[in-house]
């Protein structure tokens, strides 16, 4: 069975969603269950334990087999991410979290100085920390250092649909990581999808692209086969580009 | 007279603005919107954050031509106490508000520094997120408030064009044009995270405010980067002084406004409030803007229908005439179920306060 691992947790899908953005959560809880997902990330910040007809939480919570990934979009700062990833972990429940820190609320591009620090604090707390990151390979490899579950950098900025963007240094971040690769941010299409997977990603996490689809659960599903295929084909072992050909019998008849 | 700050003359990225504003712009309108509309849904996708305002006193200090508060209207004045003040926020809570913007006038005796820190401090206790749209303040005094909870401030230069900003400013503090044009920068300077920058459309040319407006939300987003800034488009509505606004905006022209600042400043929230009506806040809900207020009220304590102590309750005071007149006047139920007939998700809630208080970084000298 070839099943993403995070921590002690499998799940068959590669697919996380991601749960703002939507018009409104019928449609968002049609496009979880659509999409397979195992793995769902909700802001705290969307948790409205007052106002039910807005609240992620409560409708989320309900979906079988589904597990909850707290994020912490909205902090700014370490210390803020690491006080919501209490507060998120005693209503949720859940052992993960999503470190999301942006010191600009406008761009959403992740603070890699404040990420760091925050999933440093959260790992010793005992969570499954997975930070979002920019593509930056040194980084990758301090958090996966300092105990980070797994790292997320974006594939492009979030919400741009600008794919995958950022793949030169995708590409090393995967072939170096020692902890699951997942991409957050920027996937477009299912085709995008697939690619990350081919390329080596353990999963994808999409929001933008199936929330604000013409019919979003199609969508959810159109994703979760991107990334089976991918999956699949990354697993059944891609043909070589032209230009890194190799020979396609061993030398070993010319001896040692 | 102080010099004018150079960002204002900064013209980058003023010409792509200019040629989606001109009245001769080559770009048309349907065009326009078609490209904001995709711009906002992929960056905020199909929901819309609500606030909602809480005018706590109408005590001023200033003169301001336009205003219906203005320190010589003969509007009956009055000041929220906590008490009261927990009262309206609990009426609030009720209609599932979360997001409150409290207002006062500018800085009196009555509704001084230390009335508004205690109001943001009672209002912060009781609500997710509390902003504030009062009288210009110094770094420490920006600095106390967001340490008792409030994380936005809002603050129109209601013009640019500072002839004009002189000449309908009569008296007080809001006279000084420039020091009204630094206040932004304090209030960020002090760590308040949002800032809400706008002018009163109607009291100068619209396309000369428009660019001082843009140049002012590209200055701050360089020199503070961490800045969250929005923009709100308020035309002058009628209010009791009788003021008659001498460059109107009509509704293509602002519908205009909107779509190029969203095009030209694709993450910036763009508010648009109950001064606007049903139909034209309906129209721009999927096509720019981001956040608006609803179930306002702009007399103070407007939210308890009836009370014991008077305050918004006798029959005198219902007739009361608020800062302005309100267009929008749908209760939240009846607007959030317009939003959601255009697949838009109602947002109460968008923030956590586990993220409130003054940025305290790693390592950093901010």
């Amino acid at each position: 069975m070839d099943s993403l691992q995070i921590g002690s947790y499998y799940f068959s899908s590669r697919l996380i969603l991601g749960t703002g953005k939507f018009s409104n959560s019928t449609v968002m809880l049609d496009a979880v269950r659509a999409s397979g997902a195992q793995l769902v990330t909700v802001a705290l910040r969307r948790f409205n334990r007052e106002q039910a007809e807005d609240d992620l939480f409560g409708p989320l919570s309900e979906i079988e087999g589904v597990t909850l990934m707290p994020n912490t979009s909205g902090a700014s700062t370490a210390a803020e991410a690491v006080r919501a990833a209490h507060i998120a972990r005693e209503l949720s429940g859940s052992p993960f979290i999503k470190v999301e820190i942006h010191p600009n609320p406008q761009h959403l591009m992740p603070d890699p100085i404040e990420t760091f620090e925050a999933a440093r604090i959260l790992v010793q707390d005992g969570f499954l920390v997975m930070p979002y990151i920019a593509a930056d390979p040194v980084l990758a490899k301090r958090l996966e250092e300092i105990g980070c579950a797994s790292v997320m950098p974006l594939g492009s900025a979030i919400g741009s649909g600008q794919g995958l963007a950022t793949s030169e240094m995708l590409n090393i971040i995967i072939r170096e990581s020692g902890i699951p690769v997942i991409v957050d941010a920027g996937l477009r299409s299912p085709s995008e999808a697939a690619h990350a997977m081919e390329m080596g990603c353990e999963a994808v996490l999409v929001n933008s692209a199936i929330a604000v689809a013409g019919d979003p659960p199609a969508m959810a599903e159109a994703f979760a086969e991107g990334v089976k295929a991918g999956r699949k084909a990354f697993r059944a072992g891609l043909m070589q580009r032209s230009g890194s050909a190799i020979a396609t019998s061993p030398l070993t008849f010319l001896g040692s | 007279m102080k010099e004018l700050p150079e960002w204002l003359t900064d013209n980058r990225g003023t010409a792509a603005l200019a040629a989606m504003l001109a009245p001769a712009a080559p770009h048309s309108l349907e065009a326009l919107a078609a490209e904001s509309r995709a711009m906002t849904l992929r960056r905020f996708g199909r929901t819309m954050t609500l606030y909602a305002p809480l005018y706590l006193s109408n005590y001023c200090s200033s003169g301001c031509a336009y205003c219906g508060f203005a320190s010589d209207r003969k509007t009956p004045r009055h000041r929220l106490e906590m008490d009261d003040i927990r009262r309206e926020l609990s009426a609030m809570k009720q209609l599932g508000i979360s997001d409150i913007l409290l207002l006062t006038g500018e800085r009196t005796a009555t509704a001084d520094f230390d009335y508004l820190r205690r109001s943001v401090e009672t209002a912060a206790k009781e609500m997710q997120r509390v902003s504030v749209e009062a009288f210009p303040m110094s770094v420490a005094e920006y600095r106390a408030l967001a340490e008792y909870g409030c994380t936005g401030i809002t603050i129109y230069q209601e013009t640019y064009n500072r002839e004009h900003y002189e000449a309908l400013h009569r008296w007080g503090p809001k006279k000084d044009f420039i020091a009204r044009l630094e206040t932004p920068a304090r209030a960020l300077e002090a760590g308040i995270k949002t800032v809400g920058l706008g002018v009163l459309l109607g009291l100068s040319n619209p396309l000369e405010d428009a660019f001082a407006l843009y140049r002012h939300v590209r200055h701050l987003s360089r020199t503070y980067w961490r800045a969250g800034l929005s923009v709100s488009f308020p035309r002058i509505r009628p209010q009791t002084g009788g003021y008659q606004p001498p460059f109107p905006v009509d509704d293509r022209q602002l519908a205009r406004m909107i779509f190029a600042f969203r095009i030209a400043l694709p993450d910036t929230e763009l508010v648009l409030s109950t001064r606007e009506s049903a139909a034209f806040r309906d129209g721009m809900a999927t096509l720019g803007i981001t956040r608006m207020s609803i179930e306002s009220r702009t007399t103070v304590g407007g939210y308890c229908e009836s009370d014991d102590d008077g305050v918004g309750g006798n029959e005198d005071e219902k007739s009361e005439k608020g800062q302005f007149e309100i267009c929008d006047d749908r209760s939240a139920r009846e607007f959030c179920e317009a939003l959601r007939k255009q697949s838009i998700e109602p947002v109460f809630k968008n923030w956590e306060p586990a993220y409130n208080g003054p940025s305290s970084l790693i390592n950093s000298a901010v």
